[in-house]
């Protein structure tokens, strides 16, 4: 078990290493000079060779990436320049900045136990200038605040209503379930946002119209309900329909005849049986969507006004902000990693029959 | 509390009458105790995030607005005075230029302190003349990468020296003294330029050109846009970046006064501000919460939720669901809601690229194409369609509001003339000549234009919409392109396209910060048009030498016939905003050129409580 | 997952008989009531596609024959919103024109070209007040944008899911059948696509789409298509490639071998036959998939250009119009656009049941 660990986390390297490849090439080399936009509206060609010298993207590509990769590797809390140069360079905060000198002084003293020049610098937003591992650890609150109740609520409500309809499988009931569904789910979740917010939000004054507070209880009632809403009814159509198969999966199995044969109640076979064993595919698909829930939704977010991660990552695209747009792939990218490896791992705990191989 | 007097009437014992009539004192007694306690504040939404506050690090316009109130230029605008005015506001007068407008002399007002903040060591710092030297030179330090350098390029003498020096060192001292720069004594400091130029006195005023603390600087090395410090009313007391910014009065702020002595009489919003601040000391407001909410129907909704003070250009096809036909809505008729018209000093335009092989050239038959497609181009449908009615025509690339205007240039060129289009194309042989249908270069080139646009935007798609509509009635085969942003800059910047919109909004209010973007050594610089005219370029270069008057007047004027006859840009419009207004909010102005009012504003608490969220 | 897979023991029969496994499947099909209703919607608009690709049906979409949103014909008594021209201040109309002809390079040749204009005489056509299901801003009639737009959706959502079937099918083929040094590393390329956020992943295609000259004459539909395929093939590799693993050991693929033939022609000729049920139903659902991703593509400014129309750019232009009350557009593509996809949703399910016997 260990082994396997240790083996699949070995694995997750050259993953990266493609992940890291993959998104410098296409932000490096095709997408624009973002020279350009930092430039501003008058500008000359000093000014933007200036700005291509400060943000490092003068350098030869196999230099950019070489400092790309030293960026994952600190986790994008320091920089290659910053890293290298002496200390002196750039002034240190007066003793009195009290705010700033608190993380500072704990960058230094890691630094130190490294014995590397104490100059490190996170990584930092070129549109900000922001400090991008706090960036992201900032958004991914509000994320989280809307995407865990949306997890939860869809898989409890998904996985009673499933074995509901699965129980009354074929019935008028079930069919009407599903078609109902079916229609929720073909429509366009821009649609929803727009419409919702404009009648249950404006019109009927059931929910405020869009904000965020500080509060985390006030978020999550106030101003979440609405946004979870709209996220669990888009996604519990698609969930159901997975969940019902699962446990008509497992309905048609010869184990659930024999019990049934055995003279077992129905409501036995299907509480005892039918859903302990459909809890595995169930699980392993709640794993898949797992790493969807720290992306989030820029739609909700950019229409609810949450400052979440997704909503970031978009106005990054936007303004080509690469350093946010690469650190944010590649933490959703290890996320995505160590969260399979749980479920696997997981996987093995709940269903015996997986092997570690 | 009137719903509870009205009961207290109808109740027929008199014990329980008194009980009551005491209780609803008490609350009464409680509620007024609670209000002055409580903080003036207002909430309002920005149309786009904001890149942070370190006021030599940034270019728009929402950083800029904050800045506005954190900070204080040494000249501002008079706040009622319209057209708009220059006013000392941390210096003793408005300098005049000496030795023919190359010095200008500042003498700041003693006394004025920045905010305090912990690289005080919690000592009172007064700002000095020095601070204005270290922000100006601030602007050229390669590592700020100021987008506004251009300000001071070419411009103070002794500046490029000194930049090119730093530069070869490879370092940016800011004790090397400048030639041109010339710090007197504490609260004096003279600029001395290369050449005489008249709007240098208006950089003066913009919310960027402002003293800053060095030590401040120097204090937060990594972080200078969330930490600025100011002389201005407000200090930035939280931020959440792209969400959220919270400012809260200075307490060192010193206060200031509404200036009467321009106000229009006849302008009812003059003479409500006056009524609300005149001979009060302002700031009147605590606090103030900006969120930036970039989709504009939560925006929208977020106002007629009551959830904001007040909305601030209302998206355009919006407008008409609160305001049209000259009067409010009965629903804002009902909120006494009241609407500020307001006309930027900006314009919007299609810009050809002269050195493109079609739709560029300066021969005859080069610039019949453009005059073609300029009259084929249907602006009345772009402002009764696209901008909802909200904008006018502009026939010339200064737009209304900005000195050198001159609303009787009135041109037949660049009105919408589907006939006199296609006429002309037929004189100058772009007829079709393969017979495929689409009309074709008079030496039998294909035409396909490409027209580019913004992709996040869009009123950009429906412009495109527009203009390829437009071209294929004439028979010109067109496409578009939608681009990212950076993409579209990097293209225009470059030369590498054909067509493309383009809106310019005022840096200063003088024509010549829009006049600048056609001349021809500005190529690769703000002209992407690249239009190089011999003639138009002596003609900008005589109006630099000289003040506004009717001089300079009259080259503008000339400047506008030959841009009409060789049509570099399709003109646009101006666009007509409203802002509409809560009535709890007192004293309410926009000013063409500053972006916020909050400096010069008062709420009604008693009635923002009641009503608002 | 494969121990999931595993557990369901698959109807492959053991020889050739795929004819079989058809003609038995459309059968099934044929007593599925709901199925054929939602076979015949969307045959429905697959003619409706084919009608507008010929120009029989919704050929003048472009065509402005109302006044700017004009209202629905079962609303003809509401009053139409109008379209504010510019205030035209009548002191403005007395200023004179300014005379160019002592500077303008085309003052030689003014009068030959006021003699051409007199000549030419454009008519507008009258617009109406009403349209069937309402106007869009320009007084286009929003059902023949519909009819117009499913086509582009339809076209996109087909072609992309086809595109992105090739691509997992084969490489999922490949994978499962190889394994060893190949499978690993398509197993690694499988890996990084999933561990990039979709949205991210979106984004930097459509850069790199926009962005690259050398891509320039692909912009358009082809460049939606190609966003869309190339980010959403993962989901078919991933099974795909299970079921190979699985039938690659499989007797019948043994008795191939055993009589000489290639890799190639077990892989494509001898397996892909009894996996193809997946292949197909993998396609319905990315067409319904597709058709909605769409929808988010236009709504960030990536979608169809403006001299085409699709579902998505309609919902992209529609969004403004609730708040004014003009909500017929974002009814009529969300609508059509909901039936579609319900329809063949359904017809997937139909088809997955009358592929898989054991599914009742």
């Amino acid at each position: 078990m260990g082994a396997y660990v240790l083996r699949r986390l070995w694995q997750m390297i050259p993953t990266l290493a493609g992940v890291m490849l993959l998104i410098f090439v296409l932000f490096n080399w095709v997408g624009g000079d973002p020279a350009l936009v930092l430039a501003g509206k008058i500008t000359n060609k000093e000014q933007i060779e200036n700005i291509r010298k400060q943000l490092g993207v003068d350098q030869p590509s196999y230099i950019q990436l070489a400092y790309f990769g030293f960026e994952v590797a600190t986790g994008f809390t320091c920089t290659w320049r910053s890293y290298t140069e002496k200390p002196t360079d750039s002034p240190k905060p007066t003793a009195d900045a009290k705010a700033d000198t608190k993380t500072d002084t704990k960058a230094d003293t890691t630094d130190a136990a490294k014995a590397a020049p104490s100059g490190c610098q996170a990584v930092r937003s070129w549109a900000t200038n922001e400090e991008v591992p706090k960036i992201l650890t900032s958004r991914i609150g509000p994320t989280l605040t809307i995407m865990i109740p949306v997890l939860i609520l869809e898989t409890v409500f998904g996985v009673i209503l499933a074995i509901g309809v699965a129980y009354v499988r074929g019935s008028l009931t079930d069919r009407m379930i599903m078609m109902v569904c079916t229609v929720a789910m073909s429509i366009s979740f821009l649609v929803y946002i727009i419409v919702a917010q404009y009648y249950f939000g404006f019109k009927w004054g059931m929910f405020p119209v869009q904000g965020w507070s500080d509060s985390f209880w006030k978020n999550l009632t106030t101003y979440a309900p609405l946004p979870i809403l709209l996220a669990v009814f888009v996604g519990l159509a698609p969930a159901l329909r997975l969940y019902r198969s699962f446990f008509l999966d497992e309905i048609n199995n010869d184990y659930v005849r024999t019990a049934r044969a055995k003279g077992l109640a129905e409501k036995t076979v299907m509480l005892k049986h039918v859903l302990r064993n459909a809890m595995i595919p169930i699980l392993t698909n709640i794993g898949i969507a797992l790493p969807g829930i720290f992306v989030g939704s820029f739609l909700l977010e950019s229409f609810f006004s949450i400052p979440g991660l997704g909503r970031e990552i978009l106005v990054a695209v936007n303004r080509s902000d690469f350093p946010v747009i690469k650190a944010a792939t590649v933490y959703l990218a290890m996320i995505t990693m160590l969260i399979n490896l749980a479920v696997d791992v997981l996987y093995k705990a709940v269903d015996p029959r997986v092997s570690f191989k | 509390m009137q719903k509870i007097s009205e009961m207290n009437l109808k109740t027929p014992r008199l014990g329980a009458f008194v009980l009551k009539l005491f209780l609803s004192i008490c609350m009464l007694v409680f509620a007024s105790t609670a209000f002055a306690a409580e903080q003036k504040v207002v909430k309002i939404a920005f149309r786009a995030a904001e890149n942070g506050f370190d006021p030599q690090q940034i270019e728009d316009r929402y950083s800029v607005g904050i800045c506005e109130n954190i900070f204080e230029s040494f000249l501002t605008y008079d706040w009622l005075a319209r057209p708009v005015k220059l006013a000392p506001q941390t210096v003793e007068k408005v300098p005049e230029g000496e030795e023919g407008g190359t010095l200008y002399t500042f003498r700041i007002k003693p006394g004025i302190l920045f905010a305090d903040d912990p690289v005080f060591k919690g000592k009172k710092r007064e700002m000095v003349a020095k601070d204005m030297e270290y922000a100006i030179k601030r602007f050229r330090d390669p590592a700020n990468r100021s987008p506004y350098s251009w300000l001071f390029e070419d411009k103070i003498v002794g500046f490029d020296e000194f930049v090119d020096k730093m530069k070869k060192a490879n370092k940016y001292e800011y004790d090397t003294p400048i030639e041109g720069i010339k710090v007197l004594d504490k609260y004096t400091i003279s600029f001395k330029l290369r050449e005489p130029d008249y709007n240098f006195l208006y950089f003066f005023a913009m919310p960027i050109v402002v003293p800053v603390a060095r030590e401040v600087i120097e204090g937060y090395p990594t972080d200078t846009r969330g930490h600025p410090v100011g002389t201005g009313p407000y200090v930035l007391k939280e931020w959440v970046r792209r969400s959220k910014i919270v400012l809260e009065r200075n307490p060192n702020y010193r206060g200031h006064t509404l200036s009467t002595e321009f106000a229009d009489p006849n302008d009812p919003w003059d003479q409500a501000a006056i009524k609300a601040l005149a001979g009060k000391t302002l700031p009147l407001i605590d606090r103030i919460e900006v969120y930036p909410i970039e989709e504009e129907q939560p925006r929208f909704l977020a106002f007629m939720n009551v959830q904001h003070d007040y909305i601030e250009e209302t998206p355009l096809q919006y407008v008409q669901e609160l305001y049209a036909n000259g009067q409010l809505s009965s629903a804002m008729q009902k909120r006494h809601v009241q609407r500020f018209p307001e006309m930027q000093p900006e314009i919007t335009f299609d810009t050809f690229n002269m050195d493109d092989k079609i739709v560029g050239g300066y021969k005859p038959e080069n610039i019949a194409f453009r005059r073609a497609l300029v009259h084929a181009h249907d602006r009345p449908a772009e402002i009764a369609i696209i901008r909802r009615g909200n904008a006018v025509p502009v026939t010339s690339p200064i737009p209304n509001g900005v000195v050198g205007f001159d609303p009787t240039f009135r041109t037949m060129e660049q009105e919408y003339n589907p006939e006199k289009a296609r006429a002309l194309l037929d004189l100058y042989g772009y007829v079709d000549k393969d017979g495929d249908g689409w009309r074709d270069m008079p030496d039998g080139r294909q035409i396909i234009l490409e027209f580019k646009y913004r992709s996040s935007e869009e009123a950009s798609r429906q412009q495109a919409e527009l203009w390829t509509k437009n071209l294929n009635a004439i028979g010109i085969r067109m496409t578009s392109v939608s681009q990212q942003f950076v993409d579209l800059l990097k293209d225009r910047k470059v030369g590498k396209y054909q067509i493309s919109n383009v809106a310019w909004i005022a840096d200063y209010p003088d024509a010549q910060n829009f006049l600048q973007l056609l001349y021809g050594p500005n190529t690769n610089i703000s002209n992407d048009a690249r239009f190089n005219l011999p003639e138009y370029n002596k003609l900008y270069s005589a109006a630099l030498k000289l003040p506004d008057g009717p001089e300079r007047n009259k080259i503008y004027r000339e400047m506008n016939r030959v841009l009409t006859a060789y049509a570099p840009w399709a003109y646009g419009v101006q666009r007509l905003f409203s802002h509409f207004i809560n009535p709890w909010v007192l004293g309410y102005k926009k000013h063409p050129i500053l972006y916020t009012s909050f400096r010069f504003l008062d709420v009604d608490m008693a009635m923002q409580k009641a009503s608002m969220q | 997952m494969s121990a999931v897979l595993t557990n369901t023991p698959t109807a492959a029969p053991l020889h050739q008989a795929s004819p079989g496994l058809w003609t038995l499947a459309w059968r099934r099909l044929k007593r599925d009531k709901i199925g054929m209703v939602s076979l015949i919607v969307v045959v429905f608009f697959l003619l409706l596609m084919l009608g507008s690709y010929a120009g029989i049906v919704a050929g003048n979409w472009s065509k402005e024959v109302g006044v700017s949103y004009a209202n629905p014909s079962f609303m003809a008594g509401a009053e139409n919103l109008d379209a504010v021209k510019a205030k035209v201040d009548a002191n403005a109309e007395k200023i004179p024109y300014v005379d160019l002809s002592d500077i303008d390079p085309l003052a030689p040749r003014y009068k030959e070209w006021e003699e051409r204009t007199a000549k030419i005489k454009i008519t507008e056509t009258p617009r109406s007040d009403t349209l069937i299901f309402g106007g869009d801003k320009w007084g286009r009639d929003v059902l023949q944008k519909a009819i117009k737009g499913a086509q582009t959706s339809i076209l996109v959502g087909l072609v992309a899911a086809l595109f992105a079937t090739v691509i997992g099918t084969t490489l999922g083929a490949i994978s499962g059948y190889m394994g060893g040094k190949i499978g690993d590393f398509l197993e690694w390329f499988y890996n990084i696509f999933t561990s990039i956020p979709y949205i991210l992943l979106i984004l930097a295609f459509a850069a790199v789409f926009s962005s690259s000259p050398s891509l320039a004459p692909y912009r358009g539909v082809p460049m939606v298509v190609a966003i869309l395929a190339f980010t959403g093939w993962t989901g078919i590799y991933r099974l795909i490639r299970s079921e190979y693993i699985k039938h690659a050991s499989r007797e019948y693929v043994k008795a191939a071998q055993a009589i000489g033939a290639t890799h190639s022609r077990r892989m494509f000729v001898h397996i892909l036959p009894n996996v193809s049920h997946v292949c197909l139903v993998q396609l319905s659902q990315h067409v319904v998939q597709f058709i909605k991703a769409e929808v988010i593509l236009s709504f960030l400014g990536l979608g169809v250009p403006v001299d085409s129309v699709s579902w998505g750019t309609m919902l992209a232009e529609a969004q403004s119009e609730l708040v004014i009350g003009k909500w017929w557009q974002l009814a009529a593509a969300g609508i059509s656009m909901a039936i579609l996809v319900t329809a063949f949703s359904m017809l997937t399910d139909s088809l997955r049941d009358a592929l898989d016997p054991k599914i009742k």
